[in-house]
């Protein structure tokens, strides 16, 4: 139970398409998170999964069966909304029961569900009261308890940490992974926040501009991007990019460091600032400026200008004692460099 | 209560009159008299008895006229004091009046007759109530009748209006379908229309489908307005959509959405449609007079113009009814007064 599987959806709202074609499979048990920027799609796309809206075109399949017609109550989904969306004038009991109601489900059953969400969710002590009287944790407790005690086939969560302050979210981020450990169900997470979607994922979707960009493991997509804008999107800080061509098997960066790279033509080497470190005398090193130094204690972090303009950051360990204005020079691991073409494609790099 | 008093007599200029504390002790001193002068003077003066109100300048209290059963006369007589030639006074009854002298009785010696000019002597009077403005109207005119028929029509030209009305600002505030601000729009226009243009159209209808001396024909063509959908619908704007969305996925058909989430979350807007909705009804006059000709089917305020006749009002009815029928809208007042500002802010009208 919990197969859900998107063949070419395409959604337009009036004349324009924000959803261009998409497919996907999700599997049973798995947690895949959507990311990307606002307005990437990614929520319309939890929308039509949940059958809030409908698509213009294309099939959702859950469990093998062709679900694109059917009524969201009817697709066996549970959704946990952004805002809660909790009815204001229901107790934490009423809310919970609401929808099983709905269903005619025996009393005893009921109440036997919501006593076991109230015990998981420890929110047992709750109950009687009104989503007004309660801390924003602990809605988002009752919002995620409304959605289990229906049994769903698959959760379906929208930026449902958002709301949260930095502090509970990390608290109730590692809640949300032992959740899904324990209820084995499929997840479907929606976030525009690469932290949570790194932590939490067994699989990434990014999207951007109604596209999935590309879908992976978490560290798959930090180790192999597929695309310049994947490459910037996973990892803080972003990827350093230096744009340059590629001659003769070698690209040339600012300063005067060469890079295998193969082919001729426009390139774009990427390099993670964590890849980045202080070069010694005497080898081939990127060179810039200071432009800012954000010293954390155990990691420093360098902004640069390179002579040629292009900005660059670094993530030195420990307390170098950089400043403004100064010149830096810095070398790169050469295994840990990412080559995309002039259509910010990645490159397979030769091997060797 | 030394605190309270402290609070309410505090000046701005400490010890000394700021020119504003008087400012603020007349505007608001006149303001009471405003608001409730007129009120006050009503239930007063509804207590009157007909010959009082005939009176000038009148009085602030109702007064009785004090009368004593003498010895030899069937009826008690009413009481004077007499001013004498000498000036001293004395108290009397008087057994009639012949122009502009009074025959008067010493109570006490009710054998000599006394001949009294009638500048020279004052009614001796009491603080009493004429009751009687209530009771008769009351128990022998139908106004129990009336009261109940106005309860009626107000009660459920009421609750239809809330049925009716929120079903139309939820339709109107949470699906989006074709058309829909065009209907808004006309359904907004039609505050334009005043009820004396579209007097006789509707006169005819309601003739035509029988309603004419029928509670129901007052009841049921006023139960659509306006005002109320545009309120309701401005509230239910503010609903969040997501709670009919998760209401959805939560198994409810759409008449559930609208009777367990909508309804009670409007609450606030329809607490305040229902007290328009009781004062509109309540007062209404123009329409139930033109529907009802039948007495039994008259409300109130139909009633009370029965009162006013070509040649004589009956002054005392008429005041003792009004405070009767203010006593309904003053309770719905009180219980709901609390919705209202929060509920008229909500849908930015008056």
């Amino acid at each position: 139970m919990g197969r859900i599987a998107l063949k070419d959806i395409r959604k337009s709202f009036g004349g324009v398409e924000v959803i261009h074609g998409i497919d996907l499979d999700v599997e049973e048990g798995e947690l895949v998170v959507f990311v990307g920027p606002s307005g990437c799609g990614k929520s319309t796309l939890l929308r039509l999964i949940a059958g809030l809206d409908r698509p213009t075109s294309g099939a959702i399949e859950i469990d093998g069966k062709d679900v694109t017609r059917v009524n969201a109550a009817d697709r066996g989904l549970a959704m946990v909304f952004q805002s809660y969306a909790l009815y204001p004038h229901m107790t934490v009991r009423q809310n919970l029961s609401f929808g099983l109601e709905n269903t005619r489900m025996a009393k005893t059953e009921i109440t036997a569900r919501i006593d076991d969400a109230g015990r998981m969710l420890e929110i047992g002590e709750l109950m009687e009261r009104r989503p007004t009287q309660l801390s924003g944790g602990q809605r988002q407790r009752v919002a995620i308890g409304r959605a289990i005690v229906r049994e769903p086939s698959a959760f379906l969560l929208d930026e449902p940490l958002s709301n949260l302050d930095a502090e509970l979210r990390v608290t109730m981020r590692a809640e949300l992974a032992q959740l899904h450990d324990r209820l084995k169900t499929t997840m479907i997470y929606v976030t525009h926040d690469q932290v949570e979607a790194m932590t939490l994922a067994d699989r990434i979707v990014v999207l951007r501009k109604g596209v999935i960009e590309q879908v992976d493991t978490p560290l798959g997509l930090y180790n192999t991007p597929a695309n310049l804008f994947v490459a910037g999107f996973i990892g803080a800080p972003n990827m350093n990019f230096f744009e340059t061509t590629a001659q003769g098997g070698h690209a040339e960066l600012p300063g005067g460091l060469t890079v295998k790279a193969p082919g001729d033509g426009k390139i774009t080497v990427g390099i993670r600032p964590q890849h980045l470190r202080l070069a010694d005398d005497g080898e081939e090193a990127l060179e810039g400026i200071v432009t800012l130094v954000e010293a954390l204690g155990a990691e420093t972090v360098v902004h640069a200008r390179a002579v040629d303009g292009t900005g660059m950051v670094t993530v030195l360990s420990g307390q170098p004692g950089l400043h403004i204005g100064e010149p830096v020079r810095v070398a790169l691991d050469h295994a840990q460099i990412h080559l995309f073409d002039a259509d910010g494609q990645r490159i397979i790099p030769a091997s060797g | 209560m030394s605190r309270v008093s402290q609070f309410i007599f505090r000046r701005r200029g400490g010890s000394g009159w700021h020119w504003t504390d008087i400012v603020t002790w007349v505007w608001l001193i006149g303001g009471t008299i405003l608001m409730f002068g007129p009120a006050l003077w009503l239930v007063s003066s509804s207590l009157k008895g007909p010959a009082q109100l005939a009176e000038f300048p009148p009085t602030l209290l109702p007064y009785t006229q004090i009368t004593m059963p003498v010895e030899g006369f069937d009826n008690p007589l009413p009481l004077y004091t007499v001013t004498n030639e000498d000036g001293t006074t004395e108290v009397l009854a008087e057994i009639r009046r012949v122009g502009t002298n009074a025959q008067m009785v010493d109570p006490d010696a009710p054998e000599d007759r006394i001949n009294v000019n009638i500048a020279n002597r004052e009614p001796l009077r009491e603080i009493g109530f004429a009751t009687d403005n209530y009771v008769q109207p009351l128990v022998t005119n139908d106004f129990l009748r009336f009261l109940w028929n106005s309860v009626f029509v107000t009660t459920m030209a009421t609750l239809i209006t809330l049925l009716t009305n929120s079903m139309a600002a939820f339709a109107l505030s949470k699906y989006d379908f074709r058309g829909r601000d065009a209907v808004m729009l006309i359904i907004v226009g039609t505050l334009m229309v005043p009820l004396s243009v579209i007097l006789v159209p509707l006169y005819s209808v309601v003739s035509a489908t029988g309603l004419l001396n029928s509670l129901w024909g007052v009841i049921l063509p006023t139960v659509a307005t306006p005002t109320g959908v545009f309120l309701l619908r401005q509230y239910m704007l503010t609903i969040p959509d997501e709670l009919l969305e998760a209401a959805r996925m939560d198994h409810a058909s759409e008449w559930q959405i609208y009777w367990r989430i909508v309804l009670p979350l409007a609450a606030p807007a329809l607490a305040v449609l229902a007290i328009f909705s009781v004062v509109w009804r309540w007062n209404d006059f123009l329409w139930p007079l033109i529907v009802l000709s039948q007495r039994e089917t008259y409300t109130l305020q139909v009633g009370l113009n029965t009162y006013a006749g070509e040649l004589n009002v009956q002054w005392h009815y008429i005041l003792a009814m009004t405070v009767v029928t203010m006593i309904p809208v003053v309770i719905v007042f009180i219980f709901l007064q609390r919705f209202i500002t929060t509920g008229i802010a909500g849908a930015g009208i008056k």
